[in-house]
Formats: C-alpha cells, structure tokens, sequence
C-alpha cells in the first residue's frame, strides 16, 4: 500500500528546500470528494466490508466457540466485535480505529502468556508436578501394576456381546472368557488355533482393527482371573497377548487416598500436590497445585545463593547498560559516517555492515566461543601471533569477551535504527549550526543527538532491558562461566540474573516452571521500574 | 474427566481441552467413571486415526521411512515428526498432559526417570520378548521394576586407534600416554599423544571410563543393575581419580581448550594416534580415509574401565491416542530382527535385539560394544542433579583453576547431594 | 553496483550530517574533493567501512569455510578454506531446504508488512490524537516488551490448541496460525521508533490538509505514510529480520517438517551434540542471509537518500 501512495507522491511534496522555519508547504493534495461525501466515498465502503467480514469471522467464531463450550474465547469474541464496530462506526472514537487492530492482537498473544505465566508463578508447575491430579492417580495406577511372577503370557483374544466387552484365552487346554464384572470361566464349542481363541459362540471376536478402534476401552479392561482377587487381572497392552497383573498401589476414590497392597500403608493426597505416607513416602508423580507466594521467597530464602546474588546483579546491570552504550555508539557513529552522500559505494558498505545481523544469533555466538578459545582460537592463534589469553576462562576477561560479542551482534540494529531516525532530521539545521561556527562534535552534541532521542531513546530502553534478560547470549557463548569455584550452584562471572534463574529452577536437577516464572516476574518488575523512570524521564524530550 | 491445566483461572478454556481430548479418542483415564460415553462413541470399525511418532533430526529419515513401511502393513496413518534433539525431552514433557503429544518418542534411555516421574509415559510389558533383547538395553529402560521403553540400540565410546600411529596399544591409560608422546617426538604431524574432548564446561561422559577404573561410579548400583541415589564417586577412591585429573591437566595431557570440534578435528588429521570417542564419529573418520581399530579405554586406576552404556529406544505416551498401535509398532514392529536391522544400517549403531545383533560384522561396531561393560547411564531424576557440577569442578581441576583437587572433589560432591536433596523436596 | 545511487544524487539536497551548504549533490561533489580535503571529509569514512566490514565479516568466514568444506567442523580448525566443494549447497535442496525458505518468506512479508500497518496506525493515533489513557497505553506497550517470555513457548502452545477448535486456521502446525503470533508483538518497540518519527512531521501539514477537506484516514494514507517511508521501510527490516531469525516459538508452532521456516530447519541442524551436520548448517546459514542482504540493498534507497529529508522539517 505505501508502494502504491508512492509513486505520485515525490513531485507533489517537493524535496529538499522547504523552509524549516515558518508554515509548512502546503503539499498538493490530489483532488478528493468533499468531506461530507465521505460516507459514500469508496474508503467508506471498503471499511463497511473490511469490518464486515471481520463481524462474519467473529459471528463464526462466537458460535464455534460456543459449540465447544470455550466460554472465555465466546466472551472474548463478544466484546473483541463490539469495540471493533463501535471503534469504526462512531464518528468519535477516531483515535481508537487506528489502535484496535494492533491492541487485539497484542491482547491475545502477549498478554495471555502474561497470564499465564503470572498463574504458574503460584504453582508447583515442575518436573514431579507436570498435570492434574487425574492424570497423577491413573499414572501412579498404571506404573504400578506387578506382573505375578512367573505367570504365563496369554495370547488373547478380544471378544464382545453387545455393549460387553471381554477377553478369551486358553487356560489348561480350554477355552474361557470373562469380562470386567466375570472372572474367567470356561466356555462350550470354542474354536482354538494355535492356542488362541478363534471364535465363540454367542461372542463376537474382534479383528485388529476393531481392537484398535476400541483401544481405550480394550487397554482399560481388567479380567479377574478367578473369584479371589489375590489371583491377580487379566489385561492387555497390544490387544494380542494378556498377562496377569496384580496392583501393587490400590485408589480409593471414596477416601481419595492410596493404599499399597503389599505393606498396607496408605497414601493421602499433600497441599503440594503428592500422595504422602504417614512416614513423609512420596508417591511420584504428584500434580499441579498453586502454592502461593511461596516460589517468590524461594530465591531469597535459598542459602546457596547468598553469596552470589550480590555479584551477579552488579554484573547483570552492568553488562545490560554497557551493551546498550557501546552498540548505541558504534551504531550512531557509523550510521553518521555513512550518512554522508559523497561516500561512494556506500550502498554496499552498509549492507555488509547489517550482515552480524543477517545471521542466526545462535551460530555467531557458537563461532565467537570457538574464534576465542584459549589455545586455538583464531584469535589468539592469527590475530595475537600465537598468543595465550584465557578469552572465556578469566572472569574478566570474560566479561569483555561477552560485551565485544554483543557488540558484534548488537551494532547492526543500532545502526539501521540510527540511519532511519537520522533522515529525520533536516540537513539545513544542521547547516546552521556549522555556519555559527560550531564544529562537527559540538553540532553532534547539541544538536543531532537530542533530535535522535526523540526516537531512539525508547529503543534505548527496550534495549537495555532485552540485554538484561539476554539469556541466549550468555548460554550460547560462556554457559555463565567461568564457574565460581566451589560455588554451591553452577553459576559463573558471566551469568546475569536470568541465567542464573535458569541454572537454579533448571540446571540442578528437577525443572521448576513455578519457580522460573515467578523469578522472572520478579526480574521483570525490576526492569520495568527502571524502563518506566526511564521513559519518564525522555518525556523532557519529547512532549509526551 | 481429565481436568484442566488452567483449572484455577480458566475452567472454560478447560472444558474444551478435555473435549478435545475424547473427541479423539485419547485414553489414560480410560477407568475414570466419566469417559464411557467418550469412549462407547470411539468403536469404529476400521483402523482409523494417527499414529504420531517423535523423534529428532538425526533419525528422522529412518524412521519416516519405518512410518511408511508400518503404514503399509498396518494400514494405520503413521505422522513422523521432526523436533531438534535439543528440545525434544522438555517439549514432550510439557506438550503431554494436554493430550495433543505423540503416541510414541524415540529417545535415550536416561530420559526414563524424568518421564516416569512426570507420569508421561506408561510401561510396556514386553512379556517373553524381553529375553530377546541383550540384559543391558531391557534394564536401561527399567525403572522402579517396570520397563518403559523397547530398545533398539547401543551406544558407548571406546578408544580409537589411528592404526598408522599406532600399531599395537597398550593395556594402561599411563602407558599409553607414554607411547603417544613417543609418537609425538618421532611424527612432527602429531602433536598430542592422545586427546579427549573436554571444552570449558568439562565432559564428564568422555571422562568417565576414566573415573571407572579408579573404582569410583557415580552412583552405588543395585545387585539387579539398577541405581540406587546414593551417590559412589566420593572418598578415596575419588581423591584418587581428581588427583590424576590434576596431573593429566599440569601435563597438558588434559585440555579444557579441546572441545569436541577440535579433538575430532585433530585426530581426522592425525595430529594424534588415539581419542576416545564414540561411534557417531567413526564415519567421518573412515570418510577421511583413516585406517582406526576400536578398543576398551585403558584402565587408568587399576580397575577395568567402564563407559557409560547409553540405550536408544520407544516410549509410549501415557496418553497415546492409540495405545494398542503404539504398542504393537514399538514391540512387534521395532522389535523385529528386520526393523533393528534396517535402524542399524542407517545409524550404525549396534542393536539391541541380539538376533540383529549377531549378524553384525562390522569390526569398529563390534569393537565398540566390546567396550561397553554393563553399566548403563543412570536413567534417575537424581542424575539430573550432577552433570552440572561434575562438569565445571572436572574442568576446574583439569585447567587448574580448582588448586586443590581432593578439596574441589569433596565440595562438588556436597554441592551435588544438596541438590540432590532440594530437588527431592 | 552503480556507486553513487540517482535517486540520492538528484534529490538529497541537504541530507547530510555534515553536509557542506550549497554544495551540488553527487558526481561533481566527488571530483571536485580532492587531497587532503578529501581525506578529511570522506577518504576517512572508507577506512572506518572497511575496517568495520573486517570486524563483521571475520567471523563469517568460518560459516562461509564450513559451508564450502564437506566434511567440515565449525570451529574445529583455523585452516579456512581448506577444501572448496560446493556439494553442501546441493545437499541442502534435497533436505527441503527451498520449502523451508519459501514459508519463511511468505511469513516474515506478511508479518513485516502487518507490522508495519498496525504500527504505523498506533503512531498515528498517538503523534495526532490527544485522548484518555494515551500516556498509560504508551507506557504501557514499552513495558509489555520487557514481560520474560521463559514460558512463552507453553503458553503460546495452549493457546493455540484452543484456538484450533474455533478458527483451525489459527491453531497449531498452521502458517497463518504463527503469523498471527507474530503479529501479536506488532505494537512493540517499534511503535516507539514510529511514534517518534510521526512527531517530527509537522501538525501543519495535516492541518492545512484538514482545511482542504480530507479526512482522517486520507491525511493519514496519503500524506503523513509517504512522508515517514524511511521509517517504515526501517521497521519493516527489522520485523522482517527478527521473525526470519525467530525459531523459538515458530518451532513449537509448526510441526510438519513441510511447513517448517528456515530458522527451524537449522536450528534443528544445530541442535544436534555429538554429529551437528555443520557444513550443512553454515551452506544453509549462508544462504538464507542472502534474501536479507538482497532486501536491504534493495529497500536502502527508501530509507536513506533523499526522498523526502528536506519537507520534514519541524
């Protein structure tokens, strides 16, 4: 669409020497239909019909949602087409038609895994607590069903009568079928080959097929063996072969509790999401439960971190603030250097300058921690003539090799952020500053870089805050090291907040999503503060 | 019925998961009294459905070329889908309880722990099959009694000899040292008399068979094979084995620079007559045109020295859409002499079902499995807990920056039981 | 490869940071500098360029030897290019390669594009409009960004597994499905860059418009977008570069090896421990740098050089 304005537009808004000073010119606005023809104007009808097959997609969608009783996205729906509609007819809301495309789909996607991750910060979300307390009790049911020891595979066969399901197998040289509510008993006039029931009368035998078709109910069944349930069930995994399995842990749904059928000890459900014995026993897997505020405590609570906190915080914002300078500067700086039209070539210098950012960020930092490796890494071995440098094994050194790698990534964004926000600002106010006999650095200070934060300084902020969660970096290139010697968690010099956060809720053991979620809120609240007084703060610049 | 993962904040959106999970005829709760009606509308007569297979980017040939071979004989759609090795475990784990997962994962067998943990996977009885895979492949994948996965390969490294280094080897990791440095004096190509990689973080896998020999495992092992959390690696023995980590490092013999890039990349050159290493790295070095002999890694401490056996394998959802298929593809189809033999000649591996195995000829698989001792990576949560600080405190000793090795080796294993037991909760 | 682009040399005026006052554009202005005055005005912006391209590119070499050596590690060795064999760029095709860069293509247009309109309509209405809630909705999406995006991948997947159920276009393993994804973080970061430009046109110019008789959304398409085209072609790259990279997300979205984007396909090249096809991975990394690179050249002219600097003064 911006192809198609185009076009006619460069005669019409004429370059180069409208007075900076003064009204604007007044640009050549091709004829249009007067403003009270609007409603018949061809935009008008193509809101009507952009909007109204948004109001159809909607309709559709409220009575999809409806038929499968997903009332939360039915609601949403409702009102997502009311303000759709209203935003686009009332001749008020004029500031709202240009705004609710963006926010819906924002309000979607990025707050929902806002949501979400603020209710698994209440959780136990985990390894050990991975899905509901259903899931938890067939899963304990299932691992824990013995096979008796010594008893004989039975090659089986499913039979049905009616809605009945049951198994038929052949026991000392007979036929004998039973089901869920009959134990196994011995049936008439079967037919057997090769020690496997072929057909029974007044049953049918299902075919693979069938079985496969009826997997659910087939895997669920368990044939008693005989009248004493000590003899253990019949049951199948593969619709053709059966064994005799007894339950080692047994459900009460009543009481809600498991019993062990060996030792007789029972297992009552914990407020953590376990089946706990008297004796403290876990039965494992447990399930997701909320646990309050407890995973926000945890990190300070935690005495392994204690010493190392401190440390790491310094350095996360160090790192993010530093990250944001030095590829700020270098970006502007070369995005000026170019900005220059007697640069020949230039053209090809800033595309090869955008190349960092062309390739995966992961590659360049697999690259980078192989070009810096102490022994033969190319820069020791051909840029430092065989040098020594511990690149990545000094804390120090570490550091710096971390902030020139994110240099390397990071400047390219910069620079194409800085050579759009330049063309912004008119070349003859600059002009004017040089005729006043200011030199190139002092018209710099004053005067292009506070029109360029106009901006850029947002960008600046977001971009200090995607360094301070930049999680990939510091994995990919240093894995957080060198590690604290003896440290009681494996977090290392380089590791900034949320690498530490991952090296704790997941580096040690078992995964803590509840944790995770609830640190990195905490992380985020920080940011955020910062961005905002930040933000509040280029409000000096830029009238908000 | 299954009840929502949002339960607290959206018993909606809930309601139409659970929907969508008997409407494809998702089992797992099949004895909960509320899904009969899901299941009494599932009684279709032909094979219908899909059967969804996992598995990662290095075996995804092979196995979309089983999928359409099951596909034939079956007549049961076979979906074979793609995730990066790196993700995979964590993506099945979360993706699980929602039902939308696979019917079956191809993995490692050190996954059983976390998986039985989670309640993801469900056991298979393998009946008097078991008796036709090789012991150890059956027991990697069995956890608390029970089996969760059928095997289909093995896998350990070994020492590979450079045979035009090196004619003949000797049988303790010290004179083999001896003997490369002899090599590297003669051969102003070689320039290191045996590597293993070890990169900045350390390898504790490729320094295992190492820590083995000094009598020192990681943890104390049941009679029956299985590991008990009890963790083995401290005390004396111990000691013994940091203090020869902080030799090998002060020798230089020992390098956190080599990184696995660089230590196979020195040994295709033949910049050195010996690395240990495993049989993913056997092609490229045949394609370079190397003549290699595979051997058990030296005994370094005296005893004999064990790599850790790592089991490649099918686990089956705890909530397979289709449990009687997957299990039929996993025991039957997987399980067959056939299909170890058509997985083995894709990836080179030795197979798990001894039929297979025994028409195995080549002598560098051979010679792999003739390393391998019967000690399988530990497949329990606790594990999970090591890798972590084994790395970093073996990388610590080896570059020196840990200046006491007996120290370091003692903090590490308090660090690793504190996290053993925070993680137990 | 012309070295001096026409739309520049015919329309930049007074582009320049340091542009000399009535200095004539282009051509004449080169032959003209000379010596010393050359040096100290332009000669020094290629020495920093080429020394800035050095600093780029070294670390590419690596991926470019890799890519040309068939049997190569990454990082395995400083003997750059060893072997030159192009055979990894043959295998890549048979790998599904070309599919995996025409999804890829299709959704990072189409979300740059996306992005780029909603973006540009939220600037507009901040930079023009004055309305309740405009400083806390502004204060709002910068902090949005900040939000951890750890679970992101889970909670995106769920999402999705509901929405299947009502728009199945939008629910998991679709492409449309992940483009709406995307299209989720359009009012970002970017909205500010927008934002910021937006307020450096002047009021007057929309005003004098208003006076003839336009109307909102006339003002908006034909007079305030063609003026602020550096911007958007700007925040169109930068959408078009970060979703082109993104596999995070798009990998948990998109599970058929069919519907895969290239930042997938490699990723999943790369993930690999122990036998990481490297040479195939870097081929493909090269390659797939090239559309962007194309598209820089190619939309460069948009942002710089002179089509509009002059009229958009304040």
């Amino acid at each position: 669409m911006t192809e198609q304005t185009l076009a006619p537009r460069s005669p019409d808004v004429a370059p180069g020497d409208g007075g900076s000073d003064g009204p604007a010119p007044r640009p050549t606005v091709p004829p249009r239909p007067e403003s009270h023809a609007r409603r018949f104007s061809p935009g008008w009808i193509a809101k009507l019909i952009l909007v109204g097959l948004v109001d159809a997609l909607g309709v559709y969608g409220i009575i999809a949602a409806a038929g499968v009783e997903s009332w939360w996205i039915v609601a949403f729906l409702v009102a997502a087409l009311a303000v759709v509609n209203w935003a686009y007819f009332s001749r008020r809301a004029v500031p709202a038609k240009y705004l609710v495309p963006g926010l819906l789909f924002l309000l979607v996607y990025q707050l929902f895994v806002m949501a979400y991750t603020g209710y698994i910060a209440f959780t136990n979300y985990g390894d050990g607590h991975n899905s509901t307390k259903s899931d938890a009790i067939s899963a304990i049911e299932t691992q824990n069903q013995e096979r008796l020891p010594d008893s004989p595979a039975f090659p089986v066969a499913v039979v049905t009568r009616g809605d009945e399901l049951g198994f038929a197998v052949v026991q000392d040289g007979k036929a004998e079928v039973g089901t869920a509510d009959d134990p196994l008993a011995p049936v008439d006039g079967a037919t057997v080959q090769a020690g496997k029931v072929t057909a029974v009368p007044g049953w049918t035998v299902l075919s693979f097929a069938d079985i496969a078709g009826r997997a659910e109910a087939v895997t669920a069944l368990a044939v008693p063996v005989s009248d004493d349930a000590g003899d253990g069930t019949l049951r199948t995994q593969n619709g053709s072969v059966a064994y005799v399995f007894s339950p080692v842990m047994q459900y009460d749904a009543k009481t809600d509790t498991f019993t062990n059928t060996k030792t007789g000890v029972t297992y009552t459900p914990s407020d953590h999401g376990n089946f706990v014995s008297a004796k403290g026993e876990k039965l494992e897997p447990g399930w997701r439960v909320t646990v309050g505020w407890e995973n926000f405590t945890t990190m300070f609570t935690d005495s392994r971190l204690s010493g190392i906190f401190l440390k790491v915080t310094l350095w996360t914002f160090a790192f993010a603030f530093l990250s944001v300078a030095t590829t700020f500067f270098l970006g502007l700086f070369l995005a000026l250097v170019f900005n220059d039209p007697r640069v020949r070539g230039r053209k090809i210098y800033r595309s090869l300058l955008i190349l960092p950012y062309a390739f995966p960020g992961f590659l360049a930092a697999l690259v980078w921690s192989g070009m810096l490796n102490s022994k033969f890494g190319f820069v020791n071995q051909v840029l430092l003539g065989g040098a020594n440098i511990d690149w990545l094994g000094d804390p120090w050194l570490a550091k710096l090799s971390v902030l020139g790698v994110n240099l390397w990534l990071g400047f390219p964004y910069m620079f194409l952020i800085c050579t759009g926000a330049l063309q912004s600002i008119p070349g003859d106010v600059m002009e004017s500053a040089r005729m006043d006999g200011a030199g190139a650095w002092r018209a710099f200070r004053s005067i292009t870089l506070p029109l360029l934060m106009v901006s850029v300084a947002p960008l600046l902020i977001s971009s200090f805050a995607f360094n301070f969660n930049n999680f990939t970096l510091i994995y990919l290139l240093t894995g957080g090291g060198p590690d604290f010697v003896g440290a009681p968690v494996p977090v290392g010099s380089t590791d900034i907040l949320i690498s530490m956060v991952y090296s704790v809720a997941f580096g040690t053991g078992s995964n803590d999503y509840g944790l995770a979620s609830a640190v990195s809120i905490l992380i985020f609240i920080v940011v955020g503060v910062i961005s905002w007084i930040g933000f509040r703060r280029t409000r000096t610049l830029e009238e908000l | 019925m299954r009840r929502s993962i949002f339960s607290a904040t959206a018993v909606a959106l809930g309601a139409a998961l659970a929907l969508t999970a008997c409407s494809s005829g998702d089992s797992g709760s099949g004895d909960k009294p509320s899904t009969p009606s899901a299941a009494a509308t599932t009684d279709a007569p032909k094979l219908t459905g899909t059967l969804t297979i996992w598995t990662d980017e290095t075996r995804i040939d092979v196995f979309k070329k089983l999928g359409q071979e099951y596909q034939q004989q079956s007549g049961v759609k076979v979906s074979v889908v793609q995730k990066a090795s790196a993700d995979i475990r964590a993506d099945f784990v979360k993706q699980e309880p929602t039902g939308q997962g696979p019917d079956i994962i191809i993995g490692a067998h050190d996954w059983t722990g976390q998986l039985v943990t989670n309640g993801t996977v469900q056991p298979i009885e393998l009946g008097d099959k078991a008796s036709e895979f090789s012991p150890v492949t059956v027991s990697a994948f069995t956890y608390d009694g029970q089996v969760y996965g059928v095997p289909y390969a093995i896998e350990n490294i070994a020492l590979v000899r450079n045979n035009k280094l090196a004619d003949s080897t000797p049988d303790s990791l010290d004179a083999l040292i001896a003997q490369g440095k002899q090599i590297e004096a003669k051969d102003s190509k070689v320039k290191y008399p045996f590597v293993v990689q070890q990169g900045k973080d350390g390898d504790p896998y490729h320094l295992y068979p190492l820590q083995t020999s000094f009598g020192a495992p990681v943890f104390k092992q049941n009679d029956d094979g299985s590991y008990t959390d009890t963790i083995a690696m401290g005390g004396d023995n111990g000691h013994k084995f940091a203090e020869y980590l902080a030799k090998l490092g002060k020798a230089g013999v020992l390098d956190t620079a080599i990184d696995s890039q660089k230590a196979t990349d020195a040994f295709s050159k033949g910049q050195t007559p010996y690395i240990i290493t495993g049989p993913w790295n056997t092609p490229a070095f045949k394609k370079a045109g190397l003549d290699i002999t595979v051997l058990p890694v030296p005994s370094a401490g005296g005893e004999k020295s064990n790599p850790f056996v790592g089991v490649q394998g099918a686990f089956i959802s705890a909530k397979a859409q289709n449990p009687i298929v997957a299990n039929d593809f996993v025991t039957n189809f997987l399980g067959s002499e056939a299909v170890q033999t058509e997985l083995y000649t894709a990836g080179q591996r030795m197979p798990a079902l001894t039929a297979a195995a025994d028409k195995v000829d080549d002598p560098i698989i051979k010679g792999f499995t003739a390393a391998a001792g019967t000690t399988p990576m530990p497949s329990i949560p606790a594990m999970d807990s090591v890798w972590a600080f084994w790395g970093t405190t073996e990388a610590q000793i080896i570059s020196g920056s840990a200046k006491n090795p007996d120290s370091a080796w003692d903090t590490m294993i308090k660090n690793i039981q504190a996290a053993i037991d925070k993680s137990k909760g | 490869m012309a070295a001096i682009d026409p739309t520049v040399a015919s329309t930049t005026g007074g582009t320049g940071g340091t542009g000399d006052a009535g200095r004539p554009a282009g051509r004449v202005n080169d032959t003209r500098l000379r010596g010393r005055r050359w040096w100290k005005e332009v000669g020094w912006r290629h020495v920093v360029g080429v020394v800035v391209i050095v600093y780029c590119v070294l670390p590419l070499l690596y991926v470019l030897s890799a890519a040309l050596n068939p049997n190569g590690s990454l990082t395995g060795s400083n003997d750059l290019f060893s072997t030159v064999s192009l055979s990894n760029f043959g295998e890549l095709f048979g790998r599904g390669f070309g599919g995996w860069a025409v999804n890829s293509l299709v959704i990072c247009v189409v979300t740059a594009i996306g992005t780029v309109l909603m973006g540009a309509a939220a600037a507009y209405a901040f930079s023009r409009y004055r309305f309740r809630g405009r400083r806390s909705t502004l204060t709002g999406l910068l902090l949005v960004q900040m939000f951890p995006q750890m679970l992101a991948a889970v909670a995106i997947f769920l999402l999705l597994l509901q929405l299947k159920d009502v728009f199945p276009v939008l629910g998991l393993n679709s492409i449309p499905g992940l483009i709406a994804v995307y299209l989720g973080g359009a009012l970002g970061v970017n909205t500010f860059l927008l934002y910021g430009f937006f307020n450096t046109v002047p009021k007057e110019l929309d005003e004098a418009a208003r006076i003839d008789g336009a109307s909102h959304a006339q003002v908006f398409w034909t007079i305030i977008m063609p003026l602020v085209t550096p911007i958007l072609v700007v925040v169109g790259l930068l959408s078009f570069i970060s979703t082109y990279g993104e596999f995070f997300i798009a990998s948990t979205v998109l599970q058929s090896n069919s519907k895969f984007t290239l930042a997938i396909g490699l990723y999943q090249w790369a993930s690999d421990e122990r036998n990481a096809p490297w040479g195939l991975f870097a081929a493909g990394a090269v390659l797939a740098a090239i559309p962007v690179i194309l598209l820089f050249l190619f939309l460069q002219k948009y942002i710089v050089g002179g089509l509009t600097s002059g009229s958009v003064k304040g």
